[in-house]
């Protein structure tokens, strides 16, 4: 690995444990392993959205042109949101891919994911089943993404009715991923959702 | 804070440094280059304002050779229009351009010159100058070609646009020069008039 990615990561780990977001339980960003490569992050959700009360954690890959490349970010924890895969956690946001620039850094990276989180670009997205549910039903679509929040990401509010439709399908033996995930992308139809798993 | 402590306990000699000190972390931290968040080495600066090492800068255009931008401001930006810092002595104990990749040279204008200091612009004062320009480009390309003859004129030969210093000697030549040229496109001049 380069010396200045090394150098720009040791910078930038000071940078976030100094910044007041951390302070205030925002962000986090912790090295995974000792070579400067591999990173794990932590986003809170933030308030007045369906991810409010959750934490989401990160997995972020450094190049080896790092800063003149930029970071490879996923998310690990699942989320139900139009610009992230729901299966993968892959993100689509510009400045992870042709809007990077070198004087980015690990604390915009994680900022600029809050934000996304705030505000959905629907029309540009990475998991295209959300993105429809985000534009036909958007109630729908927040009660979604509030009880994938309480399900894999630690948020406080359930849904006794979705909490429901995923035992019955985990009566029949399927996994609960994979029923929030069949239930979430058939708008929650028992039918449908036990008809995509079966099929 | 444990600095305020310790400030109230130290003499007069004490809290000036402990100032100093201070006054030096803020100066250098304005001073760090915007790709490496180091201080910047052999320091350029964009049009937009934003001061980089050349070696990061350099690595950046390189990766985005189609559009570059500034890293920071996303403003165009590219390798002739970066200016090179030098600071007080930095510059002189290693020279930039022997490694790779060479930083951009500055860019040297010249101040405003003085009438007969400049070759191909000193016909003399007035009608007589505004009138050769009138009349088209012969005495004035005699002259210069002249000129880069005789006397191996520095401003053409190195193919920019920085005028040669003179010397006492040459400024003389340049004004007896300049009548000479002088006499030359008037007789022209007439010549024109007679056919
Ligand atoms: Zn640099
Ligand atoms: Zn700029």
């Amino acid at each position: 690995m380069a010396d200045i990615a090394v150098q720009r990561i040791k910078k930038e780990l000071k940078e976030v444990i100094e910044s007041d977001e951390i302070q205030r339980c925002n962000i986090f960003v912790e090295l995974a392993d000792d070579d400067y490569q591999d990173l794990r992050g932590k986003i809170a959700g933030p308030s007045d959205t369906p991810y409010e009360g959750g934490t989401f954690h990160l997995e972020i890959k450094i190049p080896k042109s790092y800063p003149f490349k930029p970071p490879k970010v996923k998310f690990l924890t699942r989320i139900w949101h139009p610009n992230i895969s729901s299966a993968t956690g892959a993100i689509c946001l510009d400045i992870l891919q042709d809007e990077w620039a070198a004087s980015m850094t690990l604390r915009t990276v994680l900022l600029s994911l809050q934000a996304l989180l705030a505000a959905a670009e629907p029309d540009d997205p990475q998991d295209e089943m959300v993105a429809r549910q985000y534009r036909n039903n958007y109630p729908l679509f927040f009660k979604t993404a509030q009880y994938w929040t309480y399900f894999h990401a630690g948020g406080e509010n359930s849904n006794s009715e979705f909490t429901e439709k995923v035992q019955s399908l985990k009566d029949m033996g399927v996994s609960d991923t994979r029923a929030l995930i069949a239930l979430s992308s058939c708008n929650w139809e028992m039918l449908q959702a036990v008809e995509e798993i079966f099929s | 804070m444990a600095a305020v402590d310790a400030k109230s306990e130290n003499t007069n000699e004490g809290n000036k440094s402990d100032e100093e000190d201070e006054k030096e972390k803020s100066t250098s931290s304005s001073f760090e280059c915007n790709i490496c968040l180091d201080t910047a080495k052999d320091a350029v600066i964009s049009m937009c304002g934003h001061l980089f090492c050349w070696p990061c800068l350099h690595q950046w255009l390189e990766t985005r050779y189609s559009n570059p931008t500034c890293p920071v401001c996303k403003a165009a930006i590219s390798k002739d229009k970066v200016i090179p810092l030098y600071g007080r002595g930095s510059s002189n104990q290693e020279d930039p351009r022997e490694k790779l990749p060479p930083r951009p040279p500055g860019q040297r204008s010249e101040p405003e010159p003085q009438h007969g200091f400049m070759p191909g612009f000193n016909f003399g004062d007035g009608e007589g100058f505004q009138f050769h320009f009138g009349i088209g480009a012969f005495p004035f390309g005699l002259f210069t070609s002249f000129n880069n003859f005789g006397f191996g004129g520095g401003a053409h030969a190195a193919g920019m646009n920085i005028p040669p210093v003179q010397t006492p000697q040459e400024m003389r030549d340049e004004r007896f020069l300049s009548s000479v040229f002088m006499a030359m496109a008037i007789l022209f001049l007439l010549w024109l008039l007679w056919v």
